[in-house]
């Protein structure tokens, strides 16, 4: 009661959770560095691509997100809609 | 024969025991029965056993190789699992019908022809419905009809297939069968049924969510994993199903994103690894069989586990649905470590248990060539782990308001997901203990610095994505409401259509009798004007028509054979 | 030596206990001697059919009275599989009755409810046995008036039974003496009443006008008794309003020995030699069976009352019978005699389950029903299971019968023919499903005590559904004996 700081666990401060996004930013340049410091096994040539894997899952998510969107728009109905 | 009966036939029997036992004991019985048979799973050796000849066919009971193996053992591991995790419930409908349904899965796996596989496909749609009528709500009460309906659909026409198949071969074995004609299209088509193929899948995100806390982990578990199962005995290296498997593997996570009940969530999930397992059976080498199974071995697993985890949350908040959810990590903190743990595992995270299949299936769709399936799987994977690993525990679990407090889950629930997390992460760090029953050799380095780091790579920047996209707010927010899916076809377009015939019909029936009433009526009251008190007139009309259609037909034969 | 005579046994043994039953007193007495006498009569025709399996037909001469003159039971593979499936329903409807009979029926007729369905029972059987065609009248006669008393017995639960029953009377004796005067045309031109002579008799006289017009009464005649579209409408209400039990019976065998009466004259006594049979199967039974298969379908639909609407449903099912008699091939007239088999198994355990609902609600009409799949469970599964079985399911004996059908139809050419019996199946689904629906998915009406039917109803309920089954998985024994009928009929080596 007397000190709110104890009260607030970490994870629900202020700022931290810029720090973790801000960590995650990190984590991916230097997992997209790491690429070209070791012998990548590659079966197609587009896995050569720096950083290929990353980028397809960066714009996978981002796709996925917006098509899932767009496709609400047309799926979307009340909770009721089959009991009517 | 004792030596010889077969593990699911232990479960099957044992579960009709069960409601004789003081409801105390009847859990250590349940317990006692997949125990039990995993023993005797353990101690049989390979081969075909407990054959029986009828009208002089053999129907096999117990067919013991590498594939029905790993099946059978992953199967009853996942019925003990549920059995600790639906220690607290005194329900002898779901106590019976849930080891009912595993028995029929067991028994399914290693049966060696077609008719006997029928009658195990059967006894798990039918035993598994009680799961979902066990919630005692009138909605699951429809939607277990309906699950009802398509499941018992898919055996019929896994008869009709192998009748066919019969007459046109001869056999009924339950081995490769390739897809020429009419009988074996018939047959794969009532597997795709039961694998929840696109467009026949809808039975699954239907009526999975409906059932019970318990009932949802033990039905995903079987079914589908049976379907898979039955693919890969019987159309491995079918070319067709690699498509029919990528699409499968990306367009539920679509729906996932869009949906609200994280349990439906989940079983748009586990529809989305299924599809990885049927581009596995599709490519057909050693390697993806390989994967499929492990796949299937690894994906009950974490998929129960995280289905334990959702239903401990509903079991504890009375809700899994994510707009009604939120904070809960502090109240189930164990709960919220587990469901951690089963998204790293589902969404590939080294050192987890689906990092170790999924990169079998994945090198096993690259070693093939088939580069724009294989792109599609890793987008899909990149998918799987923005729903599971980041966004579930998000909404559930660490998402602002609302803040929702309540108990731990039960200790039987934390035991059950504890037992399976370790599992999980077993795996994943000893592979090499789940490579030793796979059915084929492994010739397969799993820990190399280029897989290990390019799928870091790829669940860091999907991580980073949702990131992104929650602080910019542009994620689609949890709002309760229901998206149309395919169910929309026989939930309200057909039933459309009959009333339509229906009402149709009516009208033209009544239009009808309304004019020819007209006419009969003075007709008829001039023949039976006599006839006596009121509405025998009514009743009468009958006989004198009766007779006036008599003399016309006697007339028209006899006129027929005069001419003639 | 009983071995011997068991051909006239089968007759006489129901026809004297029915007056002896007469004199029981009590209700439970007649029950207990109608129970034995059917299920002796049972055991003559098992025996018979075994028999006749084995050896060919058996003629056995009334009194030995040789053939043309006296009268001669003749039986082959044809009438003893229906005397079988006859005298077996004959003897699962005994059981069932006593519980409904006693609910349903006064208690000073009860007794005499036993007797009229033992001489019914003993008239269906003498039909169907006999060699001769005068005394298969006689034996019409005899079953018909036993089954009009047995339809007016349901007026105690609705007046209604007397003017259907009143009705039935009238039809049933119209049909009847269509018939006898068809019998004494063919007597004038041939001299004969034996079956067997009548049909050497009659070769040769195709262009004969009187054995035409004679040919042109049977058919009509027979036709009105097995309900032939149009000439159906006294069956719904008869079968609506006899008392459960009746209905079970009647609906399983009184209109299977008219179809067996009319496979007979067409294709025994008169034969595939005559042209009018070709013309009059192509030209009448063809259309009129579809016409059946349709429209009796559809009025079913719109059936409020589950008896009228399983009434039509067996109009319809018997223009599937009619439908296997008129392709005229082994396959036709296999699935005609299996159908009648199969179709007196699954209406056996419909009009079965129907009864109990009654039985436990006093009426059973779709509003009666709801809720019931989970107060009656037993009940309502063996209806689905009949309803299935009805519509055709893999697995039950519906589907054989639709197999065979459309393998005849498909075997003549007639394709089209094949797709409109897999179209009037699916109105089936129709029907079947409104009864599934209100009884599965609507709630049952608020105070409504319900209670599970008594064992004595259930057993011979399931019983018919287990046979439904079990004769659908393993068809074996019943397409064997349909198929030597059929080739008897067609007079094909086997």
């Amino acid at each position: 009661m007397t000190d709110d700081r104890h009260k607030t666990p970490w994870i629900e401060r202020k700022g931290n959770l810029t720090w973790i996004h801000r960590g995650l930013w990190i984590a991916c340049a230097g997992l997209a560095l790491a690429d070209f410091f070791y012998h990548k096994h590659t079966v197609f040539r587009i896995e050569e691509f720096p950083a290929f894997y990353g980028l397809l899952g960066f714009i996978a998510c981002v796709g996925l997100v917006f098509g899932a969107r767009e496709i609400r728009k047309i799926l979307k109905r009340g909770e009721n809609y089959y009991d009517r | 024969m004792i030596a010889e009966l077969p593990p699911g036939l232990i479960l099957i029997v044992g579960a009709l025991l069960i409601p004789l036992l003081r409801p105390h004991l009847r859990p250590y019985l349940m317990l006692a029965l997949p125990v039990a048979a995993l023993v005797q799973l353990l101690t049989l050796p390979a081969g075909l056993h407990a054959q029986v000849d009828i009208l002089g066919h053999s129907l096999v009971f117990l067919r013991i190789d590498g594939l029905s193996f790993v099946f059978g053992l992953i199967f009853l591991i996942a019925a003990v699992l549920n059995v600790i995790y639906g220690w607290h419930e005194d329900d002898p409908v779901q106590q019976v019908s849930g080891l009912v349904y595993a028995g029929a899965a067991v028994g399914a796996v290693f049966v060696g022809d077609l008719v006997s596989l029928f009658v195990f496909w059967e006894l798990t749609a039918i035993a598994s419905v009680f799961l979902i009528w066990a919630s005692r709500t009138e909605r699951a009460y429809r939607a277990g009809m309906r699950y009802l309906l398509v499941q018992i659909g898919s055996g019929v026409i896994l008869l009709a297939g192998v009748i066919l198949h019969y007459r046109a071969t001869g056999s009924i074995a339950f081995d490769r069968l390739e897809l020429t004609g009419l009988p074996t299209a018939l047959i794969l088509f009532a597997f795709g049924i039961k694998c929840a193929f696109p467009l026949l899948h809808n039975w699954l995100q239907d009526a999975y969510p409906e059932a019970t806390v318990v009932g949802t982990v033990i039905l995903s578990a079987f079914t589908t994993k049976l379907a898979a199962y039955a693919l890969a005995r019987s159309f491995a290296g079918t070319d067709m199903l690699i498509w029919i498997g990528a699409i499968m593997a990306v367009f539920p996570i679509v729906y996932a994103v869009i949906e609200n009940d994280l349990r439906r969530v989940m079983a748009y999930i586990l529809n989305n690894q299924l599809g990885f397992m049927v581009v596995g059976v599709g490519i057909g080498t050693p390697l993806a069989l390989n994967g499929v199974a492990a796949l299937a071995f690894c994906g009950i697993l974490y998929k129960a586990l995280l289905f334990m985890c959702l239903g401990a949350v509903l079991f504890r908040a009375g809700s899994a649905r994510a707009s009604d959810l939120g904070g809960l990590w502090k109240s189930m903190p164990w709960t919220t470590g587990f469901c951690i743990v089963g998204g790293a595992s589902i969404s590939a995270v080294p050192l987890f248990a689906g990092f170790i299949a999924k990169s079998m299936v994945l090198a096993a769709v690259a070693e093939g060539g088939h580069w724009i399936v294989w792109l599609v799987l890793l987008a899909a994977s990149a998918g799987v782990f923005h729903q599971t690993g980041l966004r579930i525990p998000y909404a559930a679990f660490f998402a602002r308001n609302p803040e929702i407090r309540c108990r731990e889950a039960p200790l039987n629930m934390l035991a059950a997901m504890g037992i399976t997390s370790l599992l999980c992460i077993a795996i994943g760090v000893y592979p090499a203990m789940l490579y030793a029953v796979l059915p084929y050799q492994v010739d397969f380095a799993v820990y190399t610095a280029s897989h290990v780091v390019t799928q870091l790579q790829l669940l860091a920047f999907a991580a980073l994505a949702f990131s992104i996209l929650l602080r910019h707010r542009v994620y689609p927010q949890d709002v309760p409401s229901i998206n149309l899916d395919s169910d929309w076809i026989y939930r309200r377009l057909l039933p459309a259509f009959v009333d339509v015939y229906r009402d149709g019909l009516r009208m033209m029936r009544f239009r009808a009798i309304a004019r020819a009433q007209v006419r009969l009526n003075r007709f008829i009251a001039a023949v039976y004007r006599h006839h006596g008190p009121q509405g025998v007139l009514a009743r009468t009309w009958p006989v004198g028509s009766t007779v006036l259609w008599v003399a016309v037909l006697l007339c028209v034969t006899l006129v027929f054979y005069y001419i003639e | 030596m009983i071995a011997y005579h068991l051909p006239i046994l089968q007759i006489v043994v129901p026809l004297i206990a029915a007056p002896l039953s007469a004199f029981c007193r009590r209700a439970g007495m007649a029950w207990y001697l109608a129970l034995i006498i059917c299920a002796a009569s049972f055991a003559i025709s098992v025996a018979l059919l075994v028999r006749v399996l084995d050896e060919g037909h058996i003629s056995y001469l009334l009194g030995n009275w040789a053939a043309p003159w006296g009268i001669e039971y003749r039986i082959d593979a044809v009438n003893a599989f229906v005397l079988l499936i006859i005298s077996g329903m004959g003897t699962m409807v005994l059981p069932y009755a006593r519980v409904s009979i006693a609910d349903e029926i006064e208690p000073h007729n009860q007794a005499l409810f036993y007797t009229c369905y033992l001489l019914c029972f003993a008239g269906l059987l003498g039909m169907v046995i006999t060699g001769d065609a005068f005394n298969a009248f006689v034996f019409m006669e005899i079953s018909s008036l036993a089954t009009y008393v047995l339809v007016a017995l349901g007026a105690k639960r609705d007046r209604r039974a007397l003017s259907a029953a009143f009705t039935y009377l009238v039809m049933g004796t119209i049909g009847a003496t269509f018939f006898v005067i068809g019998i004494g045309l063919v007597y004038m031109v041939t001299g004969t009443l034996n079956m067997a002579d009548l049909a050497a008799r009659l070769q040769g006289l195709e262009q004969n006008r009187t054995a035409l017009v004679a040919f042109a009464f049977i058919v009509t005649g027979i036709g009105l008794k097995l309900a032939l579209f149009p000439m159906h409408l006294w069956l719904p209400n008869a079968y609506a309003f006899a008392p459960s039990a009746v209905t079970v019976f009647i609906a399983a065998t009184a209109t299977k020995a008219a179809v067996y009466l009319m496979l007979r004259f067409l294709f025994t006594v008169f034969g595939t030699d005559y042209n009018v049979l070709g013309l009059t199967l192509t030209y009448m039974f063809t259309p009129l069976a579809l016409a059946a298969m349709f429209a009796a379908s559809t009025v079913a639909i719109f059936q409020f009352e589950i008896k009228r609407m399983l009434a039509y449903s067996s109009v319809a099912q018997l223009g599937y019978t009619v439908l296997g008699i008129s392709f005229a091939s082994v396959t036709g007239l296999t699935a005609t005699m299996i159908h009648l088999f199969n179709h007196a198994l699954m209406k056996g355990a419909l009009f079965m389950a129907v009864g109990a609902i009654v039985l436990r609600h006093g009426a059973a009409t779709i509003d009666s029903v709801r809720g019931l799949g989970r107060t009656m469970p037993w009940t309502m599964a063996a209806f689905v299971a009949g309803g299935l079985s009805l519509i055709g399911v893999p697995l039950t004996v519906g589907f054989i019968s639709k197999w065979y059908l459309v393998a005849a139809s498909l075997e003549s050419g007639r394709w089209p023919i094949a797709v409109l019996i897999v179209l009037s199946s699916l109105i089936g689904v129709i029907y079947i499903w409104r009864v599934i629906e209100a009884a599965y998915l609507e709630k049952p009406p608020e105070g409504r005590t319900a209670r599970e039917a008594p064992l004595s109803m259930l057993i011979p309920t399931w019983g018919l559904v287990g046979a439904n089954i079990y004769f659908g998985i393993d068809a074996e024994l019943t397409s064997r004996v349909a198929g030597a009928a059929a080739r008897l009929l067609l007079w094909v080596a086997p």
